[in-house]
């Protein structure tokens, strides 16, 4: 029997790069012998975009593309299908702990200097994944076609508009009809279940490749492929399978510990995860008292509101996103963890932290003069963080790197 | 690696495996039952009740059920009686050759002995029979003692349902599960089946 | 890599400095919250293993609320079984139009458009307020009606001023009315002032709800409970796999928990291999 399976083994394997693959990938792929926990979350993001496209595909069967059943259908989901209810939640819960796990991904990037030579294609796709994940996010959350789902796609689709010339048009163009209605939903339908998740498929696909080219970083900053034992294998690694894999195997636990308490014990986030206002049906005659975004857009939604000119907050949107692209050239420092970076690096690492999570707080409060206030201070702390980039990591003096971990 | 430790890692290993993989049908549980008929399907498909006491002897009436036609005849006592008169020209007389709920329970083929409830379907392909009680010639049968004739290719029921022999359709039409409690008729449950 | 103490208090002191920009930022509310002039809405704790609670709610819902307000997205046969209330029973005492079979949805009885007119606004379907006006706010808004003659109905409510809904349950409450009572004057440190002989100082405060004695067929107790079943009803309306969702969710958690212990015990195992 076995002999007969290693036989097909062996057939398939001949046409097909199977155990190379495991070994270059896996079994045999070199990694950074010492990481800490803020190296799982790649990981995790992973994982959570799987368990995002498997229950993504469960909901689309019984969800109704169209305006007179898109709110109904996800009723329908809740009650009439055995067990919608999970997987609806499945869905909400990993959108935002999608996004929860991405921004810490993010944040391990700029804490240990991942972006730096040779890594900025793989930080590169890695921004454009973000977007993507903004993108997908926002198309997602119009498909229930609650209050929120309508209110907060008006509020994004004029944003086009706030661009010169093309602007009204472009709206236009976007909704597919002189108001959001059903066309404006069954076209974001198709990009959020067919053409995002393809793309961010396929960036992951490019992210983890460009990773494997040239290796993943760790904490400390410290170039293992610097010395080698007399197989040409780095000292300080370790292959990847099994001891990452076990490593993402207790971080998968942990993560899923967390899903499960919030998906079957607070699904709505306390209002954050799925807003109340969305389970009223859209109502284009009645605008929600707040128009919020869902959490995770709260700190751009910020700025976004900080600048009275709608094109110029438009701008300032963008270019908070858009500055992550370009990290890899604004650090200028010689060493790539903060662990070794001087102190100006970590006091505007540490600004940076704080005016993100004060700006994605002022996100979902209402507007006071205070408030307004600390939303313009916030968003020129996060700006400076990155636009004083090349000064401070330039003339800082930084310690000494070791040579091996 | 001492032997203890290596049946340390063999029962870790084995152990985590065992409770990982214990969790899949759990996980997956709710994604193959999200495939069962949902509460909307069960109402839709659910079964239909109908008070037949009023019903004119010799009459025919129509319901619907699961999206198709289901015919009920209340007999009259020559009809009953004239069934056994076309029994050569009928291919499967006993129902020997389908599933049937009710066999030879009543020579109506259901649980009643006046009624006769069957799906209104065609077993050729599909299309709806219709009902011819006279018992005079027609152009289809010379001799026709009353049953069902299907306008598109030209099958032969008799009034209890049972296909001629000789015709497009090979079997007798179906009898679905019912019930009655007292004249009220319930088509698509039987809770004593 | 270490750090001496002092530049660890330096970025202490500075990462203060940032973090108190998040601190001015929480100062103050922004508005008047969700029950607005009645003040803070009364805390409700909804309890779905209660069966008898939901049950009296549904007949309250049943015979004072479904005549307007329909709850379109909920089954009746759906809400016998979860309530445990026997087909039968159920359908006899609690469904009035014999036609409804136990698949179809609640979709009530009042005519949208002549509603509208009636009321100025249709009586908006019911099965999800308790998810996007919350427990608390249903619980407080049913309770604070009061007697206001400049309005259509007579009634006026604290939690909704201007409902266009007249207050259904007057007859089981009773006359409310918003009253000014004499209420002890409070001073800066949170105690009663007193005068020269120890009695409370008192002044007038007005906006206090109460019910007028005797106006009601149930007492305040009592009409609180009526509430309390027919807003814990509400709750399992809004969301019925809420009881269920609960109760699996501890075995989840546990399995997870487990599965993290046992994951992290092999991790470090192997883990040996390596630590130098």
């Amino acid at each position: 029997m076995s002999q007969m399976a290693g036989k097909l083994f062996s057939w398939v394997n001949s046409r097909l790069p199977i155990v190379n693959t495991f070994e270059r990938h896996l079994s045999k792929h070199p990694v950074p012998s010492k990481v800490n926990f803020w190296y799982l979350f790649g990981a995790l993001a992973a994982v959570t975009l799987i368990i995002q496209i498997v229950s993504g595909i469960w909901l689309i069967m019984p969800y109704s593309n169209t305006e007179e059943q898109a709110f109904s259908s996800i009723e329908y989901i809740m009650r009439d299908v055995d067990y919608g209810w999970v997987i609806r939640y499945i869905h909400t819960t990993g959108a935002s702990l999608f996004f929860a796990v991405v921004y810490l991904h993010m944040f391990r990037g700029l804490l240990y200097g991942s972006y730096q030579k040779p890594k900025e294609l793989v930080w590169i796709f890695g921004c454009t994944i973000y977007l993507a994940m903004m993108a997908e996010g926002f198309l997602g959350y119009v498909l229930p076609y609650g209050q929120m789902s309508y209110w907060g796609a008006q509020v994004i689709i004029s944003l086009f508009g706030a661009i010169p010339y093309i602007g009204e048009s472009l709206e236009l163009w976007v909704r597919g009809d002189y108001y959001i209605s059903g066309i404006t939903v069954s076209r974001f339908f198709a990009l959020h279940v067919v053409a995002l998740p393809l793309v961010l498929i396929a960036l992951v696909f490019l992210h983890l490749v460009a990773l494997h080219e040239v290796g993943a970083g760790n904490p400390e900053g410290v170039d293992i492929e610097e010395y080698l034992d007399d197989d040409g294998v780095p000292l300080d690694s370790v292959p990847f399978f099994p001891y990452k894999v076990l490593n993402a195997l207790v971080a998968i636990g942990v993560f899923m510990t967390v899903f499960s308490i919030i998906m079957f014990f607070f699904p709505e986030g306390g209002g954050y995860f799925i807003e109340m206002a969305n389970f009223q049906e859209a109502n284009p005659l009645v605008t929600p008292e707040h128009i919020a975004p869902v959490w995770y857009y709260a700190p751009f939604y910020t700025m976004l509101r900080a600048i009275p000119d709608p094109l110029g907050g438009l701008i300032v949107m963008a270019a908070a996103v858009a500055i992550f692209f370009v990290v890899p050239w604004l650090d200028r420092s010689k060493v790539a963890s903060i662990r070794y970076k001087g102190i100006y690096s970590k006091i505007a690492l540490t600004m940076f932290g704080v005016s993100f999570l004060t700006l994605g707080y002022l996100g979902t409060v209402g507007v006071t003069e205070i408030r307004k206030t600390m939303s313009v201070v916030c968003t020129i702390m996060y700006f400076a963080y990155f636009l004083l980039m090349p000064i401070y990591t330039k003339y800082e003096s930084t310690m000494e790197v070791p040579k091996r971990l | 690696m001492q032997e203890k430790d290596k049946t340390r890692r063999k029962v870790l290993i084995g152990l985590t495996s065992a409770v990982g993989l214990s969790g899949l049908p759990f996980v997956a549980t709710p994604f193959i039952a999200a495939w069962n008929p949902s509460a909307k399907a069960k109402a839709a498909g659910a079964a239909v009740k109908l008070d037949v006491s009023k019903m004119q002897y010799g009459q025919q009436i129509q319901v619907a059920w699961r999206k198709q036609p289901v015919f009920i005849v209340r007999h009259t006592e020559e009809s009953l009686a004239g069934l056994d008169l076309s029994l050569d020209k009928l291919a499967d007389p006993n129902s020997d050759q389908i599933l049937e709920p009710y066999k030879g329970l009543n020579p109506s083929r259901s649980k009643s002995p006046e009624y006769s409830i069957m799906s209104g379907v065609c077993t050729h392909l599909g299309c709806s029979p219709k009902y011819h009680p006279e018992v005079e010639p027609k152009p289809w049968d010379d001799s026709w003692k009353g049953g069902f004739f299907c306008p598109c290719h030209g099958s032969m029921f008799d009034m209890v349902g049972r296909v001629y022999k000789g015709v497009p359709a090979p079997t007798n039409l179906v009898v679905p599960p019912h019930m009655f409690e007292g004249s009220i008729l319930t088509i698509g449950e039987d809770k004593e089946l | 890599m270490n750090k001496t103490p002092k530049h660890f208090r330096n970025y202490l002191f500075i990462f203060c400095v940032f973090a108190s920009v998040f601190f001015v930022s929480n100062s103050g509310a922004a508005e008047g919250g969700p029950c607005k002039d009645y003040g803070e809405c009364d805390k409700f704790k909804y309890s779905l293993n209660d069966i008898e609670s939901l049950q009296r709610g549904a007949s309250t819902y049943i015979n004072y609320c479904y005549g307007c307000h329909s709850l379109q997205y909920s089954r009746w046969g759906r809400v016998a079984t979860d309530l445990q209330i026997p087909e039968d029973i159920f359908f006899e005492n609690l469904v009035f139009d014999k036609s409804i079979k136990p698949g179809d949805l609640m979709t009530g009885s009042m005519p949208a458009e002549e509603s509208a007119k009636w009321f100025g606004v249709a009586p908006p379907d019911l099965t999800l307020v308790s998810r996007y006006k919350g427990d608390d706010w249903i619980f407080s808004y049913l309770r604070a009606y009061y007697e206001d003659a400049s309005k259509q109905y007579g009634v006026n409510n604290l939690v909704y001023p201007g409902t266009a809904m007249p207050n259904v349950l007057m007859a089981l409450q009773g006359n409310q009315r918003l009253i000014c009572k004499d209420m002890p004057v409070i001073a800066a440190n949170g105690g009663e002032k007193r005068d020269d002989l120890g009695n409370p100082i008192t002044t007038e405060k007005c906006g206090y709800l109460e019910v007028e004695e005797g106006t009601g067929q149930l007492s305040k107790e009592e009409f609180d409970s009526l509430i309390y079943d027919l807003t814990n009803f509400l709750v399992y309306v809004g969301e019925p796999s809420k009881a269920i969702r609960e109760r699996i969710g501890w075995y989840v958690v546990f399995y997870f928990l487990i599965f993290t212990a046992l994951s992290s015990l092999l991790y470090r195992e192997f883990h040996k291999d390596y630590n130098h």
